[in-house]
């Protein structure tokens, strides 16, 4: 319900509204004909975003600064429009952490004051903030970052008064609460995916070009070795990536190979060591289990998997977790539908040892999106924390329509009570899609609905950006300026704190044509992106005869989610 | 929700201030919209109602129940008492979409669109 609709609608559209829905369609035929046959490897090496963590002090105080500064506003500023702070947390923080996570990366773990508050408690307690009283189950997962997601977006789109302070201060002070409350049982891990703005910055900032490698590693000059898309599985091919860092870590027997496709930290030293043998493909160019080099003993198939994080198999992660891994992090393949518990077993350990080795300032490597998307960790309920943020977008648009706005006002229930049903609804309907599909792909590839959904969910990420975009760029272009200017003067005292109390709200060359235009070409990019991961992903899910066959159900659900957002977008 | 989108009031207004290099000059005859609330329900019932850009528009609201229209972005508004038509008019001078509400019972009367 933000005006920021008004910026933009389909009466902007250079091109008629038909033409977009068909263009998006044949865009998303297309690219799913092309991939089809151009692309029959897997080629996502899966890079994991890295992020600076424990060493990095100047985020944390500028978090905690800029979360004190919002705090003079929201505890002492008027009620009034004039106040910044319901800008700030729907505009500048919400919706900013789209842009700062799309260039930076999952930076929000970095700047969170919750974590840093919980880190100085810690410090001060004596107590090892990564300890909790009690181990978090590897099965909670995303599901506490879900719900508080959900939460948000209620708060958001639904909750009755939600920009006064009494509420928003309710909303945070329970966030607030739940959240160190997690942290000091489970330590600071619970942060990772228990924190909802985490989690969200993690899924959009798996997205970024950015990455960050650890200092160990012999980055860069795996560059000169990018274009070995060869199905030459059986080369040696570890001239310019020889991880010669870590000597005590690689046997030389080890039948190793590396695959190096530009930064791509291929092969974890420690998960190497571990598996001898193990053969490293992080990249397309390794056929499953097509290299007779591979020990049958160290479960490891060659993988070439997107998201596979390197110890796909038992051993190896259990070795590099119990290293504490500088870099377990390595994406290397591995066949999900062989080895689904030692998979996670392998994906939990990474996260483990990346949380360990954040003390070393990693170094910034540039990277394919979708190398970061398909690097993304899989966990239980990342699908329904992709599909809450879709779906609850999806809705507000829908909030918007006459159509709703009668419904809602002709009906005799509180507008509060409509809005949840509303909410609940539409991601419902979202969530029974993915499902849908996702379920009757995996029959036809012939893999377990369960894993073919959590698999696949990664691909949604783009989609849920690309909305995101559309939804709310006039929103973070105007309302993001007029809340600058707010800032200066929280206590509405006519002061000029920040000076930018003046500001005049610069259009910035967005004409509402303009905008109809982006709103099209990143929901369309966004759908592009979701086919090429899903299918890239595919290729490793489902056996080599079935993989087309089964992203059918996908490419319908991706038309299906690109004509409803078109439709809720502009015809609304 | 009401104050958020005050909140918001006036970015419309300046941003298309800064675009209006292209300042229409409609010469037509001004858009007319009446809307009647009665126990809560708003006649006729929420839709999008079109206007030129450069348009006089002349909004009238009967309310059953004193209230407060207001449509957003113009920030024009007017009190509404009993069973009194209320007129709020105005030059649609900045595109884009529009809503129009009442304060009190935080009714949406209609979307103008400008463009």
């Amino acid at each position: 319900m933000f005006l920021a609709h008004g910026v933009g609608g389909r009466q902007d559209l250079p091109i008629p509204f038909a033409g977009a829905v068909a263009g998006a369609v044949i865009a998303l035929l297309v690219s799913f004909a092309a991939l089809g046959f151009l692309w029959r490897e897997p080629r996502l090496a899966g890079i994991p975003s890295y992020v600076i963590r424990s060493s990095a002090r100047i985020p944390q105080i500028i978090g905690l600064v800029v979360a004190a500064y919002f705090s003079i506003g929201l505890l002492f500023g008027p009620d009034t429009p004039e106040n910044p702070t319901a800008g700030v947390f729907y505009v500048l923080f919400w919706v900013g952490l789209v842009p700062l996570s799309l260039v930076f990366g999952p930076v929000w773990r970095n700047f969170n004051p919750l974590r840093t508050l919980h880190r100085v408690a810690c410090a001060l307690l004596r107590r090892d903030p990564n300890q909790g009283w009690k181990q978090l189950s590897p099965r909670v997962g995303y599901w506490p970052a879900t719900i508080g997601l959900l939460a948000f977006v209620w708060l958001e789109l639904v909750a009755p008064a939600r920009a006064t302070l009494p509420v928003i201060s309710i909303w945070l002070s329970l966030y607030a609460l739940t959240t160190l409350t997690g942290a000091a049982i489970y330590g600071a891990s619970w942060f990772d995916k228990g924190d909802a703005f985490e989690a969200y910055s993690t899924l959009i900032g798996s997205l970024s070009v950015a990455g960050f490698l650890p200092p160990t590693h012999p980055l860069g000059r795996s560059r000169s070795a990018t274009p070995t898309n060869t199905r030459s599985t059986q080369k040696r091919n570890n001239r310019t990536t020889t991880p010669n860092d870590s000597p005590t870590a690689i046997p030389a027997t080890s039948g190793k190979k590396d695959r190096p496709r530009r930064s791509i930290p291929n092969g974890t030293p420690s998960a190497i060591s571990a598996a001898s043998g193990k053969k490293d493909g992080s990249r397309a160019s390794a056929p499953s289990g097509s290299s007779p080099a591979v020990p049958a003993a160290s479960g490891k198939k060659d993988g070439s998997r997107a998201s596979a994080p390197s110890g796909s198999s038992p051993a190896v992660s259990a070795a590099s977790g119990k290293r504490g891994g500088t870099r377990a992090t390595v994406p290397v393949g591995s066949r999900p539908d062989k080895q689904r518990v030692s998979h996670d077993d392998a994906r939990e350990a990474r996260k483990q040892s990346s949380d360990q080795s954040s003390a070393a300032t990693g170094k910034l490597i540039w990277r394919n999106p979708l190398d970061g998307m398909a690097g993304l960790a899989h966990a239980p309920g990342l699908p329904a924390l992709v599909i809450v943020l879709l779906g609850s977008t999806m809705y507000d648009s829908l909030s918007n329509a006459p159509i709703w706005v009668r419904f809602v006002q002709d009906s005799s229930l509180p507008a509060p009570v409509m809005g949840t049903f509303g909410l609940l609804v539409v991601i419902g309907l979202v969530l029974a899609l993915f499902l849908a599909a996702t379920t009757w792909a995996g029959r036809l590839g012939g893999s377990s609905p369960a894993t073919t959904a959590g698999e696949l969910a990664h691909s949604l990420v783009p989609i849920a950006v690309g909305y995101l975009i559309a939804h709310y760029f006039s929103l973070f272009l105007f309302e993001g300026q007029h809340t600058l200017a707010l800032l200066s003067d929280p206590l509405d005292t006519g002061a000029n704190w920040l000076g930018t109390a003046n500001w005049t709200l610069q259009s910035l060359g967005a004409t509402p044509a303009s905008i109809a235009m982006l709103q099209v070409t990143v929901i369309v990019i966004g759908h592009v992106l979701g086919t090429v991961l899903a299918h890239d992903r595919a290729l490793t899910l489902f056996p080599r005869r079935t993989a087309v066959l089964g992203q059918i159900p996908l490419m319908t659900l991706m038309v299906i989610y690109t004509v409803a957002g078109l439709l809720l977008l502009f015809a609304g | 929700m009401k104050s958020l989108i005050a909140l918001l009031v006036g970015v419309v207004l300046s941003v298309t201030a800064c675009g209006a290099s292209d300042a229409a000059t409609f010469s037509g005859p001004a858009k007319e919209i009446a809307v009647t609330i009665a126990g809560g329900a708003v006649t006729p019932p929420p839709g999008r109602i079109e206007v030129a850009k450069g348009q006089q528009v002349k909004i009238s609201v009967t309310s059953d129940v004193a209230d407060e229209a207001h449509v957003h972005g113009y920030d024009k508004s007017a009190a509404l008492q009993p069973g009194a038509a209320a007129s709020i008019e105005f030059v649609a001078d900045q595109d884009g979409l529009f809503e129009v509400e009442t304060h009190e019972s935080g009714l949406q009367l209609f979307q103008l669109v400008v463009q």
